[in-house]
């Protein structure tokens, strides 16, 4: 079944994941934060893995990267340029992460060393993985800073992270992760933490940055905003399933579940002016949990059905849609 | 950097100041001369010896001719063994203090560090356990009861070292040394691993680890130096407190160090020497602050602006 | 263009009583602080009742019986002091002391050190910056000299004793509280209360301090050691508690000078005081525990 998936996606996946699972131990027993995701994600493509705090989605890039807790443990395939991440060796694992696959992090303020010159941060990755020498390394990471728009990028190189705003640290973080050229760049809601007033120009650099580098993107975010602005495609996570996938533009257009429909009715939009009140989706997030029989949504869902609390529904083409339209409802009627 | 030390510097002189007049009027105070208690001495012997220690003066005068002397680093007789000046007293004990309180840092720096470091490695392992096990001890079972068991054990039992005193060389340090460094890696270890778990969950160890530069590096120079931090913070105070604090380890022992003559000097009402080493130690406490507050602010950038 | 999509959904309140509950349930899991517990209540019930059981009291010499060794089924089950005293019963009379010293002494310093950190906390400004730089510059104080000065100031004895302890521990709970006060003093329900016209004192009274609890609690665990070891220090040192008032310090110090002929007038004041003090460690560190799990 992986292959002739593999060979119906055109051209080659870069990353390709199976059945990937994300479990933690708890004092209560497990509890299940991704459920059986499977995902295919060309080179340079920019997707979005939308969803509401506690839906699972930055547990995907954590599990990716090997940096889930020490309680965790990810279940599954994920398939990177041909070797699968979950069965490498801590040192092959190293060789991958920082050099291929980049991480950008939810908060800029403290994901930085507040020991190490901003420059040094900067070049470790280099000397590291390329075995530049020191200055070799220090004069790229003062090239990708001022690429990132550091003003002075030199002299900024030699300062320390607490000398710089929110804005430009993340500024940093993301030359950090670009230096090496990555194939892939994994951004947790990398502007979540950020002034709104900036949030759009840091967007920007990293999805400039990426078509030039030929990065892939996947760019997890709770904001639907950016996921319009900078997404070719988008998967919608609830509870830890996927919910709906699509081109980003086809999702906006025409929703397929029930709990996309709901997210777009919650999001202010400027072309429906005097709205008399936004949309919201009753009853409070399901956080991960143990797994359930039926659709997780199902509790908040208006228009569910007796079926849907005890099967679960399989992601599936819709009828009427465009053909890469995914959606997992048993609502919506099968592909003609 | 420099203007960092000179405020530390003043405040530690204001701290200082605070100390020296707070001492003398808690002196003047306290219940009882130190010949008020001997009363076989006539009167006119009394005034003698009042008027030689010039307690008959005025308070204030006192306090000024105090402060005098001791900006000429002059702290004067002492009332209780005549023939020596505070001076002297203090030249004889303080080298003992300052040795065995180095050491017995040195020894619970190393220990305690690499206990804490080990065990937050391998947490619930042999070495976390064992660490465990010895901070339970050295935090709940005190110097002076473990100090005698110790001797009761090495010295009488086994005859290895000697019970106290400083007559057999190295070896008169070996058992107030690790007596006195126990409760130090008790204190020390726990702090390291705590902190060391910590930082292990600091975000930018994740992303150092994330850039893939190996386990090694991300611990050696990402994790280390934050999660030491603590323990630099609190080596110089318990420095300062191991060397003030001497007088258990000295009693225990029967060392000749300057704590023994500290309360003894309490108990017999001898205010000058009191004094002395009451500032003596204020300055060492104020010293010791001071270069750990230098050497904080030199390993974390953010304090520098402090 | 922010669109956030968490602010529709609210999120359920905990309630503040029932964590408590929650956390006192979490310590009771832990055995070997419940252990401690119960240990440290037989060695307190033994120490405050056991002498009632026994013709004389730990003052009255038996001449018969001088030096008298352990035998523990004779009326001096661990035997004699050199002047006759029966030693079982001069260690629990001494754990009286010990012991009370160590709640009391707690109990009024971690008091003092809340009400005077909540105040400070919560005035903040400048009044603030002054009460807190007194505890800085008393924390400067070898802590050593300052309870020797203090009790040599208040004249000797236990009174001066238990005042030149409280005095000197009142220090860190102030900064503790404070701190957490600080914080408190921001959140909206202490300004709704200002806003609602209450007094300053009576929001620290009713709103800091019972919000200070669960700090308090472990951290005033941790007092009750301090102050207990505090006491056998002084008294050990001969400063505290004196002959023939007995307590664990100057039990320990008789013991020491007569190590080398009778080793049971040190083991059994000091294992008793070493007792009580790991029983006080993993109280403090379970209730840490269940209070903070993550600091583990």
């Amino acid at each position: 079944m992986t292959v002739d998936r593999m060979t119906q996606s055109n051209p080659e996946p870069l990353l390709s994941l199976r059945d990937l699972s994300v479990r933690f131990r708890m004092e209560g027993g497990r509890t299940v934060a991704v459920d059986s995701v499977d995902l295919d994600l060309a080179p340079g493509e920019v997707l979005g893995i939308v969803g509401e705090s506690g839906s699972g989605k930055s547990q995907i890039l954590y599990a990716l990267m090997g940096l889930l807790a020490s309680n965790g443990e990810a279940r599954g395939e994920a398939c990177f340029d041909g070797q699968d991440l979950f069965t490498l060796s801590p040192r092959l694992l190293d060789r991958v992460r920082g050099s291929e696959i980049s991480m950008i992090f939810q908060d800029p303020m403290t994901s930085l060393n507040p020991f190490m010159r901003v420059g040094d941060q900067l070049a470790e990755g280099l000397i590291v993985h390329q075995g530049m020498s020191k200055d070799a390394a220090k004069a790229e990471a003062v090239r990708m800073l001022d690429r990132v728009r550091i003003p002075d990028a030199a002299s900024r190189a030699r300062r320390y992270p607490h000398e710089f705003s929110g804005g430009m640290r993340q500024r940093v973080m993301i030359a950090m992760a670009l230096l090496a050229r990555p194939k892939l760049l994994l951004a947790d809601e990398p502007t979540t933490a950020l002034d709104v007033t900036i949030q759009a120009q840091v967007l920007d650099l990293m999805a400039e940055l990426g078509r030039e580098t030929g990065t892939a993107i996947i760019l997890v975010t709770h904001d639907l905003g950016v996921v319009a602005r900078l997404c070719d495609r988008v998967m919608v996570l609830y509870g830890g399933r996927v919910m709906e996938e699509a081109q980003a533009e086809a999702l906006f257009d025409t929703p397929s579940h029930p709990y996309t429909k709901g997210l777009l009715a919650a999001m202010p939009r400027l072309e429906t002016e005097l709205t008399p009140r936004l949309g919201t989706i009753p009853g409070t997030p399901r956080s991960a949990g143990r797994e359930v029989a039926g659709c997780p949504f199902v509790a908040r869902c208006e228009v569910r059905l007796p079926i849907c609390t005890t099967a679960r529904p399989t992601l599936r083409g819709v009828a009427g849609l465009e053909p890469s339209r995914r959606t997992a409802c048993h609502l919506t009627g099968a592909p003609a | 950097m420099l203007r960092f030390i000179g405020k530390r510097l003043w405040n530690g002189a204001l701290t200082l100041a605070a100390l020296v007049t707070l001492t003398f009027f808690v002196m003047r105070l306290a219940p009882g001369g130190p010949f008020s208690r001997n009363r076989k001495i006539s009167k006119e012997v009394q005034a003698n010896i009042e008027a030689a220690f010039h307690l008959d003066e005025p308070v204030i005068q006192q306090f000024g001719r105090f402060v005098w002397r001791l900006l000429h680093f002059d702290l004067g007789p002492s009332t209780r063994f005549r023939d020596y000046s505070v001076n002297d007293l203090i030249a004889s004990g303080l080298p003992y203090s300052l040795t065995i309180g180095f050491w017995a840092m040195v020894v619970a720096t190393f220990v305690g560090i690499a206990l804490g470091i080990l065990g937050a490695l391998r947490r619930n392992g042999m070495t976390d356990y064992v660490a465990g096990t010895i901070g339970v001890i050295g935090i709940a079972i005190p110097i002076f009861v473990i100090g005698p068991v110790a001797q009761a054990y090495f010295a009488l039992h086994l005859g290895w070292l000697p019970v106290g005193g400083m007559g057999a060389g190295w070896k008169s340090w070996v058992l107030p040394v690790l007596v006195l460094a126990l409760p130090n890696i008790a204190y020390i270890s726990r702090l390291t691993r705590t902190s060391m778990i910590e930082t292990m969950r600091e975000n930018y160890v994740r992303t150092a680890r994330a850039k893939g530069i190996g386990g090694r590096r991300v611990l050696l120079k990402h994790t280390l130096k934050g999660a030491l931090l603590p323990v630099v913070a609190y080596l110089g105070p318990a420095t300062a407190a191991i060397i003030t604090g001497s007088v258990l380890i000295e009693t225990v022992f029967a060392l000749p160090g300057i704590g023994r003559h500290f309360v003894d000097a309490a108990l017999n009402r001898d205010y000058p020497l009191v004094t002395g080493i009451t500032l003596l130690y204020g300055g060492i406490v104020i010293l010791f602050n001071i270069g750990t507050d230098v050497l904080r602010a030199w390993m974390d950038p953010r304090l520098r602006h402090a | 263009m922010p669109s956030d999509i968490s602010p529709p959904f609210a999120a359920p309140t905990a309630e503040p009583a029932s964590t408590l509950r929650l956390q006192f349930r979490r310590f009771r899991k832990n055995r070997l602080a419940m252990a401690s517990v119960y240990l440290l209540t037989l060695i307190v019930l033994m120490c405050f009742f056991g002498p009632m059981f026994f013709p004389f009291t730990g003052e009255d010499a038996d001449f018969d019986n001088i030096g008298a060794p352990v035998n523990l089924f004779s009326i001096h089950p661990f035997g004699t002091d050199d002047y006759g005293r029966d030693l079982f019963i001069r260690v629990l009379e001494g754990g009286q002391v010990s012991l009370t010293i160590g709640f009391l002494g707690a109990l009024v310093a971690g008091g003092i050190g809340v009400l005077y950190g909540a105040a400070a906390g919560y005035v903040g400004g400048r009044l603030d910056g002054f009460m807190m730089r007194l505890v800085e510059v008393l924390y400067g104080f070898p802590y050593v000299i300052l309870v020797i000065l203090l009790s040599l100031l208040f004249g000797g004895g236990t009174v001066s004793l238990f005042a030149a302890i409280v005095f000197t521990l009142w220090l860190t709970p102030a900064v503790i509280v404070r701190a957490q006060a600080q914080s408190l003093a921001q959140r909206e329900f202490i300004q709704a209360a200002r806003a609602g016209g209450m007094t300053g004192g009576r929001i620290v009274l009713q709103h800091i301090v019972p919000n200070c609890v669960s700090v308090v609690i472990v951290y005033g665990s941790l007092l009750v050691p301090e102050v207990i070891l505090s006491e056998s220090f002084l008294s050990f040192l001969g400063i505290g508690v004196k002959e023939p008032q007995a307590s664990w310090g100057n039990l320990i110090q008789v013991g020491t000078s007569a190590m080398s002929t009778d080793l049971r007038l040190l083991l059994l004041p000091g294992g008793l005081l070493a007792t009580v003090l790991f029983c006080l460690n993993f109280i403090a560190d379970g209730l840490r525990d269940a209070f903070d799990p993550n600091d583990r």
